[in-house]
């Protein structure tokens, strides 16, 4: 049953085993890299060498560059060599821990010896974001500023319209069940016809009371048609009293709005920076919620009534590890990491400390420094912050910017377009991200700008308002869901901006307020007008019925008391007669 | 392939016991399902210490690897839904053993939980298949021309000598 030369066999095996890994490790992570890696990217990727070191346990990468798929004669990204050591107990438990991974000679577009092969072209979908596109802004002209102005008067007339519409259908509809004039007269013709004929005996008494009674109930159905038709009307005059309301709150509230925007009471204008930046700022902070969707899934499950498909991780791997109770480790952690990244002729060193996605288990976010000095276009750029997924994600960023001097760029186009020759921007902020709630507070002053227009006289008037002055300061506040960032820019210049950059669209607003009053009353007079004459008719009509339907009732009465005594009569004159009275 | 199926036919028609071959199935199947990890080894260590079939093992190894491309992901993925159970992640939580062996992950998990249950009705199966092989089919096998061909072929005679 036991062999005897099991032991020497295993060692044998095992030997071979290490002497393999430790040859053919390198060459075949090697391998395995640049063939995911030219899958992912669809292009070339090279590196010159990876090697495993055995202790510390550590694998050295060595000039990797891949190919950028759009330039091909340019890297995506490059490094001269890449270390990570891996602590080794944690990698026999199943745990990724890397002690310290250092990259240096990072570099984002370099210049490759030769063109790279590209095996699959690059989607245009993809944004890249440069610096020049995130200040790239397009000068709305007067329309579109009243457009974003986001007026909503527009909104209730039409709303207002449409309900008044729909009340008219309902009452016209309503309207063909109630009783015409001719409908009624009929009624009055029939009851007298009924009540002038002479009774001859008690069958015809009944048959007429009958008829009568019949008569009563058809005209008692037609006022209840009434009644029910008082009730929509009154409905519908609500209805049409609260839009009328709402439509007036709305006029009002956009007059206050148009009134600051133009600010025709001091004669200038503010809020010109919110207009012209607020957009633009919004779409970049909604592109963080892609950092809140990458760490959605790490997220404790406070939202798994709504969202149970997402419970599960995708399997990447095809060997996932369970979600233990208190693992000893997180599946993925980097103590250190050390970044050094050419870029724009200097070099940012960029440090991080404790990268993973299970910050619960180690109780310290993950710590992030970038520091960016003396490059030709910018003195320094410092960020630092830290990242932790918690109960919740929560990330804080604070950073500070000096002298970045701008290139010549153009804002807007054909005739709304300002060209900025020169500038250096200096910026400092903080950002704060629970989950998806963002509050951000930052300050941008633009310096020694220079600007200049052949465009329209207003923004020619702006070029020359905006290079008489220093500075040109902003503050931007940025508060709520990221997806819908409620965004607040505000710059001590705003009124000299608006006053230039809005004269036009001033002119356009106040006519534009005009113009709304107008509508608006017309709106209210055509939607309310025909309301107040069905009032009018219904209540008349309503009267008509009711004083029918009283004569009925008198005229009933009147004729039974006079059946009755004709009755009478008949009787006296029969007794008489048998008692021989009258012979 | 000629010298797979001629290392098959070697050992099924040599006085191997049927138990050796029938256990070198298993724990080749066992060690072919796994991830390459320390339970392999500790698997390995097994097979060379106890007299089963070398041969047979190494072949069953090789072909399970190739099976388990189509069926790690069917099995990985029945692991994570079966293994959510307190009791069983509070035990691998806590038992370092376990997790120096990679049983928290998914597929090691459902493979040495599919390793273990097979193990034993597998050796038991090949060792009756064995059994039934040598008894009524061998002599025929023997007549065949591809066996003649195959005994005949220097690639046999040379492995021949080498075992």
């Amino acid at each position: 049953m036991i062999r005897k030369s099991g032991w020497l066999v295993f060692i044998v095996f095992f030997a071979a085993l290490l002497a393999l890994v430790y040859l053919l490790a390198g060459p075949a992570i090697r391998v395995g890299m640049v063939y995911s890696l030219e899958k992912a990217v669809g292009a070339e990727v090279n590196i010159n060498k990876v090697s495993l070191e055995l202790a510390p346990l550590a694998l050295r990468i060595n000039d990797l560059q891949i190919t950028d798929a759009a330039k091909p004669s340019h890297n995506s990204i490059s490094f001269g060599h890449a270390r990570a050591a891996l602590e080794v107990w944690p990698a026999l438990l199943g745990y990724y821990v890397i002690d310290e991974l250092t990259v240096d000679g990072l570099q984002y577009g370099a210049q490759r010896s030769s063109i790279g092969d590209v095996y699959r072209e690059p989607s245009q979908d993809g944004e890249k974001v440069d610096i020049a596109a995130l200040l790239q802004v397009d000068l709305p002209d007067a329309d579109e500023l009243i457009a974003r102005a986001n007026l909503q008067t527009p909104a209730k007339a039409e709303a207002l319209k449409q309900l008044a519409l729909v009340e008219q259908q309902k009452l016209k509809t309503l309207q063909d069940k109630l009783p015409t004039k001719d409908v009624i007269a009929q009624y009055q013709a029939d009851i007298k016809a009924l009540t002038d004929s002479k009774i001859t005996d008690a069958a015809d008494l009944a048959k007429k009371v009958e008829q009568l009674s019949q008569l009563k109930d058809k005209l008692k159905t037609e006022q209840a048609t009434l009644v029910e038709a008082k009730q929509l009307l009154t409905h519908s005059q609500s209805a049409l009293a609260n839009a009328v309301t709402e439509l007036k709150d709305a006029s009002k509230a956009d007059y206050a709005k148009v009134q600051q925007l133009a600010n025709l009471s001091d004669g200038g204008l503010a809020g010109i920076s919110q207009i012209l930046l607020g957009d633009l700022w919004a779409q970049r902070i909604t592109q963080l919620q892609s950092l809140y969707v990458l760490a959605k899934p790490y997220l404790p499950e406070q939202g798994a009534a709504s969202d149970t498909a997402d419970a599960a991780p995708e399997a990447v791997l095809p060997n996932r590890v369970l979600p233990l109770p208190n693992p000893p480790y997180p599946n993925f952690w980097v103590r250190r990491a050390n970044v050094n990244w050419l870029i724009g002729g200097g070099e940012a060193t960029i440090t991080l400390q404790d990268i993973t996605a299970q910050h619960a288990l180690i109780d310290r976010a993950t710590q992030f420094t970038v520091d960016v000095k003396q490059l030709p276009q910018l003195s320094a750029l410092n960020i630092n912050g830290d990242f932790a997924i918690m109960d919740k994600m929560i990330t804080n960023l604070n950073w500070t910017l000096e002298g970045l001097t701008l290139q010549a760029t153009q804002f807007g186009k054909d005739d709304t377009a300002l060209d900025l020759a020169a500038g250096m921007i200096t910026s400092n902020g903080k950002l704060k991200l629970t989950d998806n709630q963002i509050n951000q507070q930052a300050s941008v002053v633009l310096n020694g700008g220079n600007f200049s227009s052949s465009g329209n006289k207003y923004l020619q008037q702006l070029a020359s308002l905006l290079n008489k002055q220093q500075q040109i300061p902003l503050n931007i506040a940025t508060t709520g869901l990221i997806s819908q960032p409620d965004v607040s820019i505000r710059s001590s210049l705003d009124k000299v901006l608006g006053d230039a950059l809005l004269g036009e669209a001033k002119q356009k607003i106040a006519a534009y307020q005009s113009e709304l009053q107008a509508k608006l009353n017309t709106q209210l007079q055509s939607g309310l007008a025909g309301q107040q004459d069905w009032a009018a008719l219904l209540t008349q009509q309503d009267g008509e019925v009711a004083d029918i339907s009283d004569n009925i009732e008198n005229m009933l009465n009147a004729k039974l008391a006079d059946v009755k005594d004709q009755a009478k009569d008949k009787l006296k004159d029969k007794l008489f007669n048998k008692l021989g009275g009258g012979e | 392939m000629l010298t797979m199926l001629a290392k098959i036919l070697k050992v099924l028609n040599s006085q191997v016991s049927p138990w050796q071959i029938g256990w070198a199935i298993a724990l080749g199947l066992f060690v072919g399902i796994l991830p390459f990890g320390l339970l392999t080894l500790l698997l390995v260590l097994l097979v060379c210490l106890l007299t089963v079939n070398l041969s047979t093992f190494i072949v069953t190894w090789g072909l399970t690897e190739g099976l388990m491309l189509l069926f790690a992901e069917p099995l990985e993925q029945l692991t994570w839904q079966y293994a959510q159970n307190d009791t069983l992640l509070r035990f691998l939580a806590n038992n370092e053993t376990a997790q120096l062996l990679h049983l928290h992950h998914t597929l090691t998990l459902g493979a040495f939980i599919l390793g273990v249950v097979l193990a034993f009705p597998i050796a038991w199966c090949s060792k009756m298949l064995v059994l039934q092989y040598r008894s009524r089919i061998m002599s025929n096998v023997e007549k065949w021309k591809v066996t003649q061909m195959l005994k005949a072929s220097k690639l046999f005679s040379l492995y021949e000598k080498l075992n």
